[in-house]
């Protein structure tokens, strides 16, 4: 199998401006992105699902996706699932707040204490839910966000920038299958890895190309060998295109 | 009908990545908590990514200001989505190039050029606030 690049977890934050608990999730967002889970995890504004291009919308089906909500509205949630796709895991720091008995964060601009310790703690779950998306034994969320509720760790490390995905858009290809348009996650990087490896074009490694196309996309049973012809088509256009002179 | 009478809306980016979406961020508290806290309402761009009701009607009753942290325009865009007019867009990089001095730092905190760079963008959206709402009142108001 080609070595696709890692996978990682999505991170969509509410960010609500208007709500104390939307500064928490933005701040909890930010402290797996950067801190906690800073190799596994990447972020995008929530707005691009609709501002941004078909790229960005393709976030939630190429990256499994947490949504960090501060109210029980569930804007992260609802719109990732409407304009990208299914969030894997949700958490809503409201929800958090009451069952760990945690006094009221309040601070749009500067969290109090009650704030900072609800970060920690929405933090915490979150990471604790990447280390279950990507099959770790670590992710034991109420544990760890305990863990980190009463323990807050120091920041002194140097800093990391969190990974935005904003503007980068995901890869994707729009290809004919048996007539009709469709448009697939990752194919472009897909193609690069498999012609890097030195796979040839050719029925050998169709069933190979069909699988890995299929981690990013859902592809019928019954159409799987329209895709097939679809796929070693562009495959073959592309090593064409790739070994042409310049 | 709400009671936000001639309130002017501000929406600032909700950028979570970018140094320049927490500036904008701050410059729009500035001015809906500390400048013209009765003369504007902070609407969140989640809910109208949400297509929340209330938010909706917001940015189409009530002239609208943008604070856009990137090239992206996502508060523009979305305003305009939501069936709002811009009354007057806002970026950080435009306020940057207007006050070079203040390099702004930090996400989750911003370093003192940030936090001066908010400040000089907040008294821009002041003006343009008193504008819109015919109050004729200046900086010194701030």
């Amino acid at each position: 199998m080609p070595d696709l690049p890692k996978k990682k977890v999505g991170i969509v934050a509410c960010s609500g401006e208007e709500l104390p608990e939307g500064t928490v999730t933005r701040l909890a967002a930010l402290k797996v992105l950067e801190q906690l889970r800073p190799a596994d995890t990447v972020t995008i504004c929530l707005p691009l699902f609709l501002a941004g291009g078909e790229g960005d919308r393709a976030f939630a089906r190429f990256y499994p996706t947490v949504a960090v909500d501060g109210c029980d509205k569930r804007c992260a949630a609802r719109a990732t699932e409407m304009y990208s796709g299914k969030p894997a895991a949700s958490v809503v720091v409201s929800d958090l707040v009451a069952e760990y008995e945690l006094e009221q964060p309040e601070g749009k601009r500067r969290l109090n204490d009650a704030g900072q310790r609800a970060v920690e703690v929405t933090a915490g779950w979150v990471a604790g839910l990447v280390d279950d998306i990507l099959g770790r034994p670590a992710g034991q969320q109420a544990e760890l966000a305990t863990e980190l509720a009463e323990v807050s760790e120091p920041e002194g490390e140097e800093a990391v920038v969190a990974t935005c995905s904003c503007g980068s858009g995901i890869p994707i290809q729009k290809v004919a299958v048996n007539g009709r348009v469709v448009t697939l996650i990752a194919l472009p990087v897909i193609f690069q890895q498999l012609h890097q490896a030195g796979k040839r074009p050719g029925d050998d490694m169709a069933r190979e190309l069909l699988e890995v196309v299929k981690i990013y996309n859902p592809i019928p049973r019954e159409e799987e060998q329209d895709y097939t012809e679809a796929l070693l088509r562009e495959y073959a256009a592309f090593c064409e295109k790739q070994e042409a002179p310049a | 009908m709400s009671d936000r009478g001639q309130k002017v809306v501000i929406v600032p980016c909700s950028g979570i990545g970018k140094t320049f979406g927490t500036v904008s961020r701050e410059a729009a508290y500035k001015v809906t908590e500390d400048m013209r806290p009765a003369d504007t309402e902070l609407v969140a761009l989640s809910l109208l990514v949400l297509g929340d009701e209330d938010a909706r009607e917001a940015v189409s009753e009530h002239a609208t200001v943008t604070i856009d942290g990137c090239k992206l325009a996502c508060a523009t865009k979305m305003v305009q989505e939501s069936g709002g007019t811009v009354a007057q867009q806002f970026t950080v990089l435009d306020a940057f190039r207007r006050h070079r001095q203040f390099k702004s730092q930090g996400i989750a905190e911003l370093n003192e050029g940030g936090k001066q760079l908010a400040h000089a963008l907040a008294e821009e959206i002041a003006a343009a606030v008193d504008g819109f709402s015919g109050n004729g009142r200046g900086k010194e108001d701030a």
